[in-house]
């Protein structure tokens, strides 16, 4: 880091405060807190949502994945366009027309008190688990890229984050994360750009393109079915669509984004905003990994992206003739890197296929040499888990990119943590407050009553994710897949119950909540028991809610008529 | 504070474009099956 980096880190972090603690003046009701007193505009809850779901995670790991797995993880999004349809049609009406803080109270409403409790409970166990990983991720890699302590740096995050959350509430938060957004996409423009930039002056763009490709970087489709594999087309249009239906539909931290709409039609159009732009955006941060593998085929990439375990691994003897394997392969890929391009231009097209088929045994075993650098790190940390993803590109960043732009990549790595983590601070003290607190604990306050106990609700989960953080957070594998795992163990049974809400208008409260319970038995046995990738885990647990809700109401109407 | 506030009755206004939100819904839905189609024209064109 330069001093132009850290000014630039600096400069940006500041103005995120400041203007979060400037835009939440005024938050003096629970309505005003929790809501902004729905007077959002489509395009700041547009830029929220989106900053909400690009958490740091996003932009650490699917860089990496980019880099090592290619763009096949993009194909999970395609689900999300029909959920945004979908919610924009059926869930943002209701919500608004029930004119609830909640998305858990309109259950109450629609079903009974003990369906909401359950739900209100899943999701705090859930979100309460991902807050923690939301916030642990980026603290573990800028820990072992920037050498900064590691539980320092997750009490500066959360701290920063609770400056402006406490006081402003929602309004604070939804117009920080407008400017978050805007450094965002700022940061990764400039990272793609730069990636580009830094490629050798022998290669043309399609040269580079040509070479990902050949590589096997830019699978984007996949057509073959198979319920064993993460990214295909197949998980994407329909798991993806559950687990966007899920997030979006039923998950608080998304859900209070567009409730605070001026409208039904402005959170309609915050939400296929998101629909247009949130693919292409997935794609040019999976492109800047693929790019930065291209860069890495001329210029040799460490054995281990994380540089503490790199060393520690470098002390044991085996390492020596794995480096070596590993120089060789990367001297043998860099010709035949070029010897595919060579071929290429020359149109021949014996010569291409000999060339590719040198060029893709290379990377084998470059690929191999480094399984053999992970699995010596997974010995030598205890950490069977051990995975060097979520450092490919911040190692790149801090080593290659120029003076200003390592700043504005860290400042693009810490403003998605601030708005992934704000929203989820708020929205689970929102659930806490609304849907426990003045339902089960204190039934009849003043509205200033309510208002500091969402102040202290914050603070309390500020608190919570810090420790979760600081405790756990350095145990964790890949994290992003910890996330969506987590997530999908509970979205199902979520989705399952407003599914029977908002569909079937005879199904009752002990149905639907039987069915929540069933739900979540059947993800929880898929997952211990079956190898089926998570994200069907919510098309089954949506399924079977809403089959154990239908078959338990059938049931009643049957002994009623008896 | 009241415990549970009414429903309350909010008009279904037209989107500011396409005149209804059953077009704009299909529109996004058409650019889904554009984007995904290009995708995998991309994919093929740089496939090993």
């Amino acid at each position: 880091m330069r001093p132009l980096d850290w000014i630039v880190l600096a400069g940006a972090l500041a103005s995120m405060i400041a203007y979060g603690l400037y835009k939440g003046r005024g938050s003096n009701t629970v309505d005003k807190y929790l809501l902004a007193g729905k007077t959002m505009p489509w395009y700041a809850m547009a830029l929220s949502i989106m900053a909400t779901q690009a958490s740091a995670i996003t932009f650490l790991t699917t860089t990496g994945q980019g880099y090592a797995d290619g763009m096949r993880f993009v194909q999970m999004y395609f689900g999300l366009p029909i959920a945004m349809v979908i919610v924009a049609s059926t869930a943002v009406p209701i919500f608004h027309r029930a004119n609830v803080y909640t998305a858990y109270e309109y259950l109450e409403q629609r079903f009974d008190s003990k369906t909401r409790a359950l739900v209100s409970a899943i999701f705090m166990i859930q979100r309460g688990l991902a807050v923690g990983l939301s916030l642990a991720a980026p603290a573990i890699v800028l820990t072992a890229i920037l050498g900064w302590p590691y539980r320092a740096t997750t009490v500066l995050i959360a701290g920063l984050v609770m400056l402006y959350t406490v006081t402003g509430g929602v309004k604070a938060l939804t117009w920080t994360d407008v400017q978050q957004m805007g450094v965002i996409f700022c940061g990764l423009l400039a990272a793609l750009v730069t990636a580009v930039w830094l490629l050798p002056s022998h290669l043309s763009f399609f040269d580079a393109v040509s070479l990902a490709g050949a590589a096997g970087k830019l699978n984007a489709v996949d057509l073959h079915f198979d319920l064993q594999n993460r990214y295909n087309i197949w998980s994407g249009l329909i798991g993806g669509t559950f687990l966007a239906l899920a997030y979006f539909g039923t998950d608080q931290s998304q859900v209070q984004r567009y409730l605070s709409g001026k409208s039904i039609a402005q959170s309609r159009l915050s939400l296929l905003f998101n629909a247009l732009a949130k693919i292409p955006m997935q794609f040019v941060i999976l492109f800047t990994g693929a790019m930065v593998f291209v860069f890495y085929l001329y210029q040799q990439p460490p054995l281990l992206f994380q540089p503490v375990e790199l060393q520690r691994i470098a002390a044991r003897n085996e390492y020596r003739p794995v480096a070596e394997n590993y120089n060789r392969a990367f001297e043998e890929r860099k010709l035949a890197a070029d010897g595919f391009l060579a071929a290429r231009r020359a149109s021949d097209a014996a010569l291409k296929r000999e060339s590719l088929e040198r060029y893709r045994r290379a990377q084998q075993e470059i690929d191999q040499a480094r399984e053999r650098g992970i699995q010596l790190a997974r010995e030598t940390s205890g950490d069977r888990n051990f995975s060097d993803t979520n450092y490919i590109f911040l190692a790149f960043v801090t080593r290659y990119m120029p003076a200003g732009i390592v700043g504005l990549i860290l400042a693009v790595i810490f403003a998605a943590t601030m708005s992934s983590i704000a929203a989820e601070f708020n929205s689970l003290a929102t659930v806490s407050v609304i849907d426990i607190y003045r339902r089960h604990i204190r039934r009849q306050a003043s509205d200033r009553h309510y208002l500091w106990a969402s102040r202290a609700a914050t603070a309390f989960w500020g608190c919570y994710a810090m420790i979760f953080a600081a405790r756990y957070g350095q145990n964790l594998g890949t994290l992003v897949e910890a996330v969506n795992v987590v997530g999908s163990l509970f979205y199902g049974g979520m989705l399952g119950v407003f599914v029977l809400a908002f569909g079937f208008p005879r199904v009752r409260g002990t149905a639907a909540f039987t069915g929540v319970l069933a739900g979540e038995a059947a993800i929880f046995y898929a997952s211990f028991y079956t190898s089926i990738s998570f994200l069907w885990y919510n098309v089954l647990g949506c399924c079977v809610v809403v089959a154990v809700g239908l078959l338990l109401s059938v049931r009643r109407a049957r002994i009623g008529t008896v | 504070m009241n415990q549970q506030a009414p429903a309350r009755p909010m008009p279904d206004e037209p989107p500011p474009f396409l005149h209804s939100w059953r077009r704009v819904y299909i529109g996004v839905l058409a650019y889904l099956a554009v984007v995904v189609a290009l995708f995998y024209l991309f994919t093929r064109a740089f496939a090993p």
